[in-house]
């Protein structure tokens, strides 16, 4: 479960003051599918960052299943990153020299899993976005939604609790867009996989379980449980 | 660093210039000595003294080039005598005390001797000497086939001079080598001045290299921000981050060590003969500047990425993420 109480984060602009975050509280409970909708500026991706451990608040709490993350050190919070959270983004951020493959075998080395293990572990994740064939492809031969498949075979190659993702489908024809929600769906529900992400797409935000609108770092509407489907 | 050059006298059982001698064949045998190559000058000599008219003259037989390479010192008016010829050269004290000057001829014992060349003074017993042929001032002395001495001159910086000695008098029985530390001092001093100014260009080298690294290592952290916010976002700490620049640098030094390396032993032996006048082989060339240069680059190379890894391993993740 994630919580965020008053979480708040301000940047510094010269003399100005910009609430990326202005008093967030949030709780998101394990196996849910979280759509985070809102213009642009309205502190998305910033919410998205703060959970995954990547960016300190100024100010509030954020706890992942009771664990209060920004008191840990760097290198703790490094290692609780790899262990519970994935990350997929826009722009897929594939390693361009590496192929599929190897792209999803990165996370395994950070973890220090047993190097004879990489192979097997990172072609069943590859498996599980429907991309086996495609392994020994580097990310310029493949078309943008296998590029993202293989984006959210390294993001849950670790067996995360919990997928984070940064407008999924922005970079996405519609059918190919919907493909990738698809899957996320299905992970979340086969997997039990926690998926937050944020999006522009009212149509794609409607079919999670939980809707959260903001605006200027504030969270203005919360559908939650509306759409839950089981529990 | 300082290759040392020596040279050494042969005299065969006691040094009683003139009546006990060596057989000019001797001279062809050092060089079957372990550290034949570096021998650098070999030069067979006989001594003796003539009558003429009422004083006694030191003759010295020689070969011209030995002997002019062995004492580069000496200069000379004219030029040297030729292998065989009935000429001669005469030390500076022996031209003003027989008022001979280039173009006259001497005769002693019945010989004409053309003068080709006047020695400018040296303060050493070369003033008062005759400079004959080898073979003329055998004939002249009525020695053939013999020397009085064979002057060996070597370079080498591994070998001391006692060491080549001890091999010539292994090498020719009854032979005695003394070693006579002088000759080509001058020399010497010009491959020590040369060592010395190459260890300084080298230091030089070092310091600008590791300035090179540590901008390219930089330049490399900045290109790749977006990969290591990549990186950062799927878990990676600051030791991963250290890690592998740490480890970029290390295989770019070894590439570069080992670049330097073959390229500095292929120059010595191409560039060796053109400066300093001494023949290097690959096969002589002592083994233990490979590891050390090796290592020297990799250690300069770490060194220079620990600053790059460091401001690697500082990157805001989220701000990466947005660079484009």
């Amino acid at each position: 479960m994630i919580v965020m109480k008053d979480v708040t984060k301000i940047y510094e602009m010269g003399s100005a003051q910009i609430f990326a975050l202005n008093g967030v509280n949030l709780e998101v409970e394990d196996g849910d599918f979280l759509a985070v909708m809102g213009p642009s500026g309205s502190g998305k991706s910033t919410l998205l960052y703060t959970i995954g451990t990547l960016l300190t608040p100024t100010k509030g709490n954020v706890t992942i299943n009771g664990k209060s993350i920004y008191k840990m050190k760097p290198r703790q919070r490094a290692k609780f990153r790899r262990e519970n959270i994935g990350f997929i983004f826009q722009t897929f951020e594939l390693i361009p020299y590496l192929t599929a493959l190897e792209n999803v075998m990165l996370p395994l080395y950070l973890s220090g899993v047993a190097i004879s293990k990489h192979e097997d572990i990172a072609k069943e994740a590859l498996r599980k976005v429907g991309l086996a064939h495609r392994a020994l492809h580097k990310p310029t031969e493949l078309s943008g939604g296998e590029q993202q498949r293989v984006s959210i075979a390294r993001g849950i190659v670790n067996n995360p609790r919990i997928l984070l993702a940064d407008e999924p489908t922005g970079n996405l024809d519609q059918k190919t867009g919907k493909e990738i929600i698809q899957l996320l769906h299905k992970l979340n529900d086969r997997d039990e996989l926690t998926v937050i992400m944020v999006t522009h797409d009212p149509e794609k935000a409607c079919l999670s379980n939980m809707v959260l609108q903001m605006i200027d770092g504030r969270v203005v509407e919360d559908e939650q449980r509306t759409y839950r489907k089981r529990r | 660093m300082t290759p040392r050059s020596e040279s050494i006298s042969v005299p065969y059982g006691s040094v009683v210039v003139g009546n006990v001698t060596i057989p000019e064949s001797f001279q062809e045998k050092i060089y079957t000595i372990p550290n034949r190559r570096n021998l650098r000058t070999v030069s067979p000599k006989i001594y003796g003294q003539v009558e003429y008219g009422n004083s006694n003259l030191l003759v010295v037989g020689m070969i011209s080039e030995q002997e002019a390479e062995l004492k580069k010192w000496w200069n000379v008016e004219g030029s040297l005598p030729q292998n065989d010829a009935n000429q001669v050269l005469l030390g500076s004290a022996v031209a003003s005390f027989l008022r001979l000057s280039v173009g006259s001829t001497i005769t002693i014992n019945g010989m004409a001797l053309t003068v080709v060349g006047i020695l400018s003074e040296t303060g050493s017993v070369d003033d008062y000497s005759l400079f004959l042929p080898l073979h003329t001032a055998q004939r002249l002395l009525n020695q053939p086939g013999v020397v009085s001495v064979i002057d060996v001159g070597a370079i080498c910086k591994d070998c001391p001079v006692e060491v080549i000695s001890q091999q010539i008098m292994n090498a020719l029985p009854g032979v005695k080598a003394t070693p006579v530390k002088q000759a080509v001092e001058t020399r010497m001093e010009a491959v020590e001045q040369t060592a010395n100014f190459s260890l300084l260009l080298a230091s030089i080298i070092l310091v600008v290299g590791c300035a090179g690294v540590m901008n390219t290592m930089l330049a490399s952290v900045h290109e790749r921000i977006k990969e290591i916010g990549i990186f950062m976002s799927l878990g990676a700490d600051s030791i991963h981050l250290y890690k592998i620049f740490i480890l970029e640098s290390l295989i770019l030094g070894l590439i570069g060590g080992l670049i330097g390396c073959f390229v500095g032993l292929a120059s010595s032996v191409l560039v060796g003969p053109l400066f300093m006048n001494m023949m290097i082989s690959f096969l002589e060339l002592p083994l233990y500047p490979i590891p050390l240069s090796i290592a020297l680059s990799v250690v300069a190379s770490l060194t220079a990425s620990l600053y790059p890894a460091w401001r690697a391993s500082k990157i805001d993740p989220v701000q990466a993420l947005r660079t484009v």
